[in-house]
C-alpha cells in the first residue's frame, strides 16, 4: 500500500518535472535562446517574410501593405481588383485584428461568415491597425495578403476557418506539434483559448493522436462530428522540411512556427518567439525531456 | 577534482546573481544589526499597540424645557492615554469641569424640542498593570489626612454596620495578619462565594452581604466596607470594559490604598491587584456615570472600535536616536511630504512583491503588473471593501463609456485621453454621491491612480471584446483577490513600523525578487492546467 503510494508520488514528481511550465520556458529556453534584438523578425510578419524570401519556404503573397495614414487615400483603387484577401496587423497576436474576405458584391466585400464591409469599414479597420489597436498601442503596419484556400482534407476537418499546424522548434529540431482547428465557438480563429480544437500530432508520421477542446479531451469535432483522431496531415514531409529551413534561417533558437496547408501545399504563416504551453495538453505529454535531450546534443557538438 | 568553469555568459551571470543576492542581504542585515546593537533601537516598541476609539452616544427627547446632562470623561494618566477627543452635540453647549479627581462634561440646552443627539468620542491606549503586594506588610495604624475620608462610612458603604463586623469575624477569626492576607481573603470570598448578578440598579454593601450575590457595584461597595472596617482605605472606580461593538453596560471596581498606591481589585472578573489593558477608568468615587434633568427621555450607549496603532513611546525614542528614518523623514518634511505618504511609498515595493508572488508562484492573471499594489495603497483611506467597490465601479463605468467611443470609431490616442477624463469624472461623481449618502469611506476613491485606472479600463474592454466578458470578469476577480492580499500586507502595522524603522528592508525585498526572478517551479494554477499530464493513471 505504502510502496504503491510512494511509486505513485515518484511518478507524479517525474511527470511534474517533465512539464514545461511558464517560468521554466521563459528562464531556461526563451531568454537564453532568443535575444531581444532578434524578436522583430518573428513579431512582425512583414519582416518574417523578408527574412525568408530567398529560402525554399512558401509564404502568403503580400498584395499590399500600409504603414501610414496618408497611404490610405489610394485604398479604393488598390482594392479595386481584389475580392479575395486577408487584412492582418503585421505585429498582431492571437489572431486579433484579422479580417478575411471571400467575395465582393457591388460596393460590399463579404466575409466567410456573410458579413458585409464597405470601403469605409475597411479603411477604419486599417487605421485601427496602423494606430496600434491590435499591437499594444504601438503603431503597426497593415498587410493585405492573398487568402489561403485550404487543402480539401483539411477543409473536411476544419470547415469553419483556416486551420494551422503549430510546431515547437528548438535548436532547429522540431520538438512537438499540434494542429489548431477553429470552431463555431472560436469564431473562425485558430486560438485554443477562444475554443479552437488542439489536435496533437505525431511528429514523425504527421498523424493526429489526441484532441482537446478548452479543458476536455475529445475525439470528434464538436460542430461537425467529424472524427479527429488518426487523421493524416497532407504534405507532412514538406511541413517538417519548411519548418527546419525557416528555423535555420531565423536567429531564434526556441520558436513556434505556424504553417497552414493550402491546396497547393504548406504555407508558413508566422513565427512566434513565445509559443504557448497548451501544446503539451494537446499531445498528452510534457516536452521537457525532448528539449533537454536536444540541448545536450547541441552542447556536445 | 572540481573546477569553477566560466563556460559561457550564463555561468558568469549565475555567479553575479548569487553575489548580488548575498551582498544585498548582507548589507540589509548589517545596517539592521548596527541599528539594533550599536544604536540600541527599541525593537519591542515596533510591535503595534491596541487602541480603542470610544463614542459616547446620548439621545434625548425634550418637550420644550431646558435640559442638562452630565457625565464623566476619562483623564490621561500613567496607565491610560486619552487622545483625539471630539464633541458633536448640535444645539447643546458643552462645558468641561475638572475637580481634583474627575473630569465632568455638562451639556446644556434651552427649550429642547424633539430628538437631539450628543456624540462625544475619544481614543484610548491603556496598559495592563499588575501590582505586587509585599507579603509581610502590616496594616498601618494611621494615614495622611487626605486619605482619611476613604475610611469613613458613606450611604452605600455601611462600614459600622454590625453585619459587616460579624462577617469579618468569620473571615478573620484571629484578625487579619497582614494587608496581603486581608485583601486576599476578602477578594477570594467575594469572587468565590458571591454569585455575579446582572442587576443594573444600585446595591449597597449590606444588601449585597445579605443576598450573597451582587453586580459589580454591590461587590465593590462590600469590598470597600470590609477594607475600611479593617482600617484599610478603599475607593470605588467607575469605568468601561472596552471591546469592539456597542454596549450600555459600564463597570465598577474597587481600589485599595497600599503603601502609597491605589491598587485595583475586580471581584466580578477576578482581577487581583491587576487591571487589564481594556479597562478604561472614567471616574473615582461612589458616583453615578450619568446625571440629567428629569424632564427628558434619555438613552445612551457606548460604541467602541478596536484598532492597532504604533506605540507612542517607541516613536518618541526612535525620534531621539540619531541615525534613523525619522530624521530622513524630516528631510522629506522640508519638501512637504508627510510621514504618512512616505510610509505608503515605502510599502509599495512590498505590495509589488505580493503581486509577483501571486503572478509567478500562484499563477493568477491580474490587470497590470503593479496595479493591485497601487490600488491597495490608495485604498488605505477607503478601507478594503469600499476600495474594491470603488475600483469595480470605476472600471465598469469607464469601460462601458469606451464601448460607446468604439462605436463612434475614434482614433486610439484621443480615445485614451477621453477615457482618462471619464475616469476623473466617474471618480468625482462617486465622491459627490457617496458624501451625499453619508458613505464617507467611498468618497476617498479620488486618491486612486487615475492613469493606471484609465489603462485598466481600456485593457478590460479589449479583453472583453477579444476574449469574451467571462474572461474579462475572471481577470477582474483575480485582480480583486490580489488587491486584497496587497492591502492586508501593506496595512499590517507591524510591517509598516518595521519598514519605517528599517528602510534597508527594501534591499531584502529586491533580493527576494531576484530569487523569484530565477524561480522555475510550477505555478500553483499550472498543476491544474496540466493535471491530466501529471496525475493521470498508468
Amino acid at each position: 500500500m505504502l510502496a504503491k503510494l510512494i511509486t505513485r508520488l515518484k511518478m507524479i514528481r517525474a511527470r511534474t518535472a517533465n512539464v514545461l511550465t511558464m517560468n521554466k520556458r521563459n528562464l531556461n529556453y526563451i531568454y537564453p535562446s532568443n535575444l531581444r534584438p532578434d524578436f522583430p523578425c518573428a513579431d512582425n510578419k512583414l519582416l518574417t517574410k523578408k527574412m525568408l524570401e530567398d529560402c525554399d519556404v512558401t509564404v502568403p503573397n503580400t498584395l499590399l501593405s500600409y504603414s501610414s495614414f496618408y497611404e490610405l487615400s489610394t485604398l479604393a483603387d488598390d482594392l479595386a481588383c481584389h475580392n479575395d484577401f486577408v487584412i492582418k496587423p503585421a505585429s498582431g497576436s492571437g489572431g486579433g485584428g484579422i479580417l478575411v474576405f471571400v467575395n465582393k458584391e457591388a460596393e460590399h466585400w463579404i466575409t466567410p461568415g456573410g458579413k458585409r464591409f464597405t470601403l469605409a469599414d475597411i479603411k477604419k479597420h486599417i487605421t485601427d491597425i496602423i494606430f496600434g489597436v491590435y499591437s499594444f498601442g504601438l503603431s503597426d503596419d497593415a498587410i493585405i495578403e492573398q487568402r489561403i484556400t485550404q487543402h480539401p482534407e483539411i477543409t473536411r476537418l476544419s470547415p469553419y476557418g483556416l486551420a494551422d499546424v503549430r510546431l515547437i522548434v528548438y535548436q532547429h529540431q522540431p520538438i512537438m506539434c499540434m494542429a489548431r482547428i477553429p470552431t463555431l465557438a472560436s469564431d473562425g480563429k485558430a486560438n485554443l483559448h477562444q475554443g479552437a480544437i488542439g489536435l496533437g500530432i505525431d511528429i514523425k508520421s504527421g498523424v493526429s493522436q489526441h484532441a482537446i477542446l478548452i479543458d476536455s479531451d475529445i475525439s470528434h469535432h464538436p460542430d461537425t462530428n467529424e472524427a479527429l483522431i488518426n487523421q493524416q496531415i497532407p504534405h507532412w514531409d514538406r511541413v517538417i522540411e519548411m519548418s527546419s529551413i525557416a528555423a535555420r534561417k531565423a536567429p531564434l533558437k526556441y520558436l513556434g512556427i505556424d504553417i497552414s496547408i493550402s491546396d497547393s501545399g504548406p504555407v508558413l504563416l508566422e513565427i512566434n518567439v513565445r509559443p504557448g504551453l497548451q501544446i503539451q495538453n494537446a499531445n498528452q505529454k510534457g516536452m521537457r525531456d525532448i528539449l533537454e535531450v536536444t540541448r545536450l546534443k547541441g552542447e556536445q557538438q | 577534482m572540481k573546477k569553477i568553469k566560466f563556460q559561457d555568459r550564463y555561468d558568469v551571470r549565475h555567479y553575479a546573481f548569487v553575489v548580488l543576492i548575498i551582498s544585498l542581504l548582507a548589507s540589509a542585515w548589517g545596517i539592521m544589526a548596527y541599528k539594533l546593537y550599536v544604536l540600541d533601537y527599541p525593537l519591542a516598541g515596533l510591535i503595534p499597540a491596541t487602541s480603542y476609539q470610544v463614542d459616547v452616544n446620548i439621545d434625548t427627547t425634550g418637550h420644550g424645557d431646558d435640559i442638562s446632562i452630565q457625565t464623566y470623561l476619562p483623564r490621561s494618566d500613567s496607565r491610560q492615554h486619552i487622545s483625539a477627543e471630539g464633541n458633536s452635540s448640535g444645539r447643546f453647549n458643552i462645558s468641561i469641569e475638572n475637580d481634583e479627581l474627575n473630569r465632568i462634561a455638562h451639556w446644556n440646552t434651552e427649550n429642547s424640542q424633539g430628538l437631539q443627539n450628543i456624540r462625544y468620542s475619544y481614543s484610548v491606549e491603556a496598559k495592563h498593570i499588575r501590582y505586587a503586594i509585599p507579603s509581610d506588610m502590616a496594616i498601618p495604624h494611621s494615614y495622611p489626612e487626605d486619605i482619611q475620608p476613604y475610611l469613613a462610612e458613606t450611604a452605600g458603604i455601611q462600614v459600622n454596620d454590625p453585619d459587616i463586623e460579624e462577617a469579618l469575624q468569620k473571615l478573620f477569626p484571629d484578625g487579619p495578619l497582614t494587608i496581603l492576607n486581608a485583601v486576599t481573603t476578602i477578594h477570594r470570598h467575594l469572587q468565590d462565594n458571591f454569585a455575579n448578578k446582572n442587576f443594573s440598579g444600585f446595591t449597597d454593601a449590606i444588601t449585597a452581604l445579605k443576598l450573597g450575590e451582587a453586580s459589580c457595584n454591590g461587590k465593590s461597595r462590600l469590598f470597600a466596607a470590609f477594607a475600611r472596617k479593617l482600617g484599610i482605605p478603599a475607593r470605588l472606580v467607575g469605568g468601561l470594559i472596552m471591546k469592539s461593538g456597542n454596549k450600555r453596560t459600564s463597570h465598577q471596581w474597587v481600589e485599595i490604598y497600599i503603601a502609597g498606591h491605589w491598587v485595583p481589585f475586580d471581584t466580578i472578573n477576578d482581577h487581583f491587584a491587576d487591571i487589564p489593558a481594556n479597562f478604561l477608568t472614567l471616574y473615582y468615587g461612589d458616583l453615578s456615570l450619568f446625571k440629567r434633568t428629569s424632564n427628558v427621555n434619555f438613552n445612551y450607549s457606548f460604541n467602541m472600535i478596536k484598532r492597532l496603532v504604533p506605540q507612542r513611546d517607541a516613536l518618541d525614542s526612535l525620534d531621539q536616536s540619531g541615525f534613523n528614518i525619522f530624521n530622513l523623514y524630516s528631510v522629506f518634511e522640508q519638501v512637504g511630504i508627510s510621514q504618512n505618504l512616505l510610509k505608503i511609498i515605502l510599502m509599495i515595493p512590498l505590495g509589488a512583491l505580493v503581486v509577483v508572488i501571486f503572478r509567478n508562484v500562484i499563477g493568477l492573471e491580474t490587470f497590470g503588473t503593479f496595479l493591485p499594489a497601487l490600488i491597495a495603497a490608495a485604498a488605505r483611506e477607503t478601507g478594503l471593501l469600499w476600495g474594491l467597490i470603488g475600483f469595480v465601479l470605476i472600471i465598469l463605468i469607464s469601460s462601458s463609456v469606451r464601448k460607446v467611443l468604439d462605436w463612434m470609431q475614434l482614433l486610439h490616442s484621443p480615445k485614451m485621453a477621453i477615457m482618462l477624463s471619464t475616469v476623473v469624472i466617474v471618480m468625482m461623481s462617486v465622491t459627490v454621491l457617496s458624501v451625499h449618502f453619508n458613505m464617507f469611506e467611498l468618497a476617498h476613491v479620488t486618491l486612486f491612480p487615475i492613469a493606471v485606472l484609465a489603462i485598466t479600463a481600456e485593457r478590460f474592454s479589449i479583453i472583453e471584446l477579444e476574449q469574451g466578458s467571462l474572461k474579462a470578469f475572471k481577470i477582474t476577480f483575480t485582480t480583486l483577490i490580489v488587491i486584497s492580499a496587497c492591502y492586508i500586507v501593506m496595512d499590517s502595522l507591524f510591517l509598516q513600523s518595521m519598514i519605517l524603522a528599517f528602510p534597508e528592508m527594501l534591499l531584502v525585498i529586491i533580493a527576494l525578487n531576484l530569487w523569484l526572478g530565477k524561480w522555475i517551479g510550477m505555478r500553483v494554477t499550472e498543476f491544474f492546467r496540466f493535471r491530466k499530464l501529471i496525475f493521470a493513471k498508468g
